[in-house]
């Protein structure tokens, strides 16, 4: 990887509200072009950590930069380069989507003329009409979000930061975030994302997993998968119903199973104690090996923190 | 990165359709100011006129009566004849009589002979519950002693020797009050009330705007985008200086046109004054406002801070100058006392602007100071 590829680079990040440590250790870097996922709970530090590479929250300890400038020091240069849309509605609700639009363009000093250019294209392509004269208040919440997007992508931005874009919004919403996300990513734009739907996390070039003010996997989907199940996990359909006996004799020769739906979700290392256990209920069912998930790499991974 | 203009004239034009939106504060703001100037200058009227008075004349000469003409014919006093003793007894206990006058057998007397050993008597009995009242009915009493004194001596030249020897040759006081002088209570209070409502209404405007911004999260929108706290405070101040100012206006015409107040200073010192001062209020108000962050904590602050001191420490309703030194001092901190000086002073007298230089110097010290700290306290990062 070459060096001039890193964009944001963090460091040891702390972020501190008195003694409650909100990110707590946290170091990572995202490269150019691509899409880094932030994953976790509420609560987990990834607002925290989105805020503080934005610049609108100062770290306690270490240091966070951005094409090699420490972002507090600096905002002046680096925030016309941002785009941040919070999690929090931020639009002014009394506002029409053209004057909230207008309001934010001419921040970053557009003429009215390339904000109306601007704006066109980008409602364009999520897919809204291009004049709402309602206020703000007055539309969906998806709608809200995508007007949010597009408010905060007016500037061109090179980086762009969505902290939970698609919270509380419809499938098809996701997917047409999603595209849009992707399609930044292809002009060239760096997306930092968060989200909490393990789903989404699928979509993100790189992601990191995020529990309690730290950061416990990083890498790409696929890389965490093979990091987390170096052997894929097995699936257990049954053909009588023996799975609570089934998983009584796991559990004797000490492996852990998971109830999905009518199946059972089962990750071993040892096939030949599997084997053994399952022995005494040979033809009551059947196994596959199957991809494991990102939901099961997060569970695997907060679950190894917490062993430890 | 430097002050941008264009940004803060984005966040005022912003600010202009949020009022332009709202049209509960637009109403409050334009509708407050006539309420209650309209409210203080009508019905508070601190003048006392047709003041109840029983009447026992036990003189019952033509100068005894000729005495109550007068007297009925100031304006101030009501009067009802009593016939006897326990008539004026009855007449003192009913509810809602303030005073009985009684003159004394041989009034009449006593004035003709112009003797100052033995002068005219009368007596007021007033009701003291209401002290206000019944000092100022002594004082008027006492005014219309004057003027009949005057009168009988004109018309009786030949008793009292001329018209400079009062006839019950007492010394006498004579006041004459400059700029009102009628002591007219309205023409005192309307343009000091002005000052105080402007001011206050001015202060919780602007106490809402940044916390508002707080509490919906647009703050941090804001904060992301390249714009200066100067430029928000610039912004989120013009457009209420144009809604206060127009305001100011409003009551002027209310002052001038409906309650007939003079206006003798100079308009465009008035005016600049007014401009001074309403910035140092809405400034002040984005202090509290960039301070509590929350709209609650901000209107509380803005009474607070607002509504007190007006009131208090302004000499709206207690003179400063009757207040112990260290008060004295401390009013000068609150440029409602600064400007409620100016505007009396320019509504009432003609005086020369610069005798109003020091006043004028605080409230726009007080301004620049509030603007300055606004800025300066301005949070630019979301810590909680």
């Amino acid at each position: 990887m070459n060096e001039n590829d890193i964009v944001i680079s963090v460091k040891n990040l702390v972020v501190a509200f008195g003694d409650f440590h909100a990110v707590d250790g946290v170091s990572f870097d995202v490269r150019r072009g691509e899409i880094f996922g932030f994953l976790g709970a509420n609560g987990a530090g990834k607002t925290t950590t989105i805020r503080t590479i934005c610049g609108i929250l100062n770290p306690s300890e270490g240091s966070v930069t951005v094409d090699g400038k420490d972002v507090s020091s600096s905002t002046a240069v680096l925030k016309p380069r941002i785009g941040y849309m919070s999690q929090k509605f931020t639009l002014y609700p009394d506002l029409s989507v053209r004057e909230n639009m207008y309001f934010a363009g001419s921040l970053y000093g557009m003429s009215p003329k390339q904000i109306d250019e601007r704006a066109r294209k980008l409602m364009d392509f999520i897919g809204l009409p291009q004049r709402i004269p309602d206020p703000v208040s007055h539309l969906s919440g998806g709608v809200k979000q995508m007007v949010a997007l597009a408010s905060s992508l007016l500037h061109d931005p090179e980086l762009v930061f969505l902290d939970e874009p698609t919270a509380g919004t419809s499938p098809q919403t996701r997917v047409a975030f999603w595209a849009l996300i992707r399609r930044l990513a292809e002009m060239g734009k760096t997306v930092f994302v968060t989200t909490h739907y393990m789903d989404e996390a699928e979509y993100c070039g790189r992601i990191a997993l995020m529990e309690r003010g730290k950061i416990v996997a990083l890498g790409t989907p696929q890389k965490l998968k093979e990091q987390f199940f170096p052997v894929k996990p097995l699936e257990i359909a049954f053909h009588a119903p023996v799975q609570n006996a089934l998983r009584e004799a796991l559990k004797q020769a000490g492996i852990e199973s998971a109830v999905f739906g009518n199946h059972l979700r089962v990750r071993v290392s040892d096939r030949a104690a599997f084997e053994r256990a399952c022995a005494p209920f040979a033809g009551q069912f059947s196994v596959k090996e199957v991809e494991p998930t990102l939901e099961d790499v997060f569970l695997q991974a907060v679950s190894g923190r917490e062993a430890k | 990165m430097n002050f941008s203009w264009r940004r803060a004239r984005s966040v005022a034009l912003k600010e202009y359709k949020h009022i332009l939106r709202d049209p509960f504060t637009l109403a409050v703001t334009l509708i407050l100011p006539l309420v209650f100037v309209g409210m203080f200058g009508f019905v508070i009227d601190l003048d006392y006129k047709h003041m109840r008075v029983y009447v026992r004349d036990n003189d019952q000469t033509s100068v005894s009566r000729r005495f109550l003409q007068e007297m009925a014919s100031s304006g101030y006093f009501d009067l009802t004849p009593v016939h006897s003793p326990a008539e004026a007894d009855q007449a003192l206990e009913k509810n809602g009589s303030p005073a009985l006058l009684i003159i004394k057998r041989g009034f009449g007397r006593n004035v003709r002979s112009g003797n100052p050993e033995t002068p005219g008597q009368i007596q007021l009995l007033a009701d003291g519950t209401d002290n206000v009242q019944a000092s100022i009915m002594g004082t008027y009493l006492q005014g219309v002693i004057q003027k009949a004194n005057a009168v009988f001596a004109r018309d009786n030249p030949e008793l009292s020797g001329g018209a400079e020897r009062a006839p019950n040759g007492g010394d006498q006081i004579r006041s004459r009050f400059l700029f009102n002088p009628e002591l007219n209570s309205r023409w005192f209070i309307v343009p000091a009330l002005s000052t105080i409502i402007i001011g206050f209404l001015a202060i919780v405007l602007t106490a809402l705007t940044v916390a508002k911004e707080w509490e919906n999260g647009s703050m941090e929108l804001l904060l992301s985008t390249p714009v200066r706290p100067a430029e928000i405070v610039l912004g989120k101040l013009v457009p209420y200086f144009l809604l206060t100012f127009f305001d100011v206006l409003v009551v002027f015409v209310l002052a001038v046109y409906v309650f007939r107040i003079p206006f003798l200073g100079s308009f465009l010192f008035y005016m600049a004054a007014c401009w001074v001062y309403i910035t140092g209020a809405l400034a002040l108000g984005l202090v509290i406002s960039v301070v509590t962050r929350q709209q609650q904590a901000a209107i509380q602050f803005a009474f607070a801070v607002g509504l007190l001191p007006s009131f208090i420490f302004s000499g709206f309703i207690f003179p400063i100058e009757n207040m112990p030194a260290f008060f004295q001092y401390f009013t000068a901190l609150f440029p409602q006392r600064w400007f409620l000086l100016i505007s009396r002073t320019v509504f009432l007298s003609d005086a020369a602007p610069m005798t109003l230089a020091t006043a004028f110097g605080a409230i726009g010290l007080f301004a620049a100071a509030m603007i300055l700290l606004a800025v300066h306290k301005f949070k630019t990062d979301v810590e909680p």
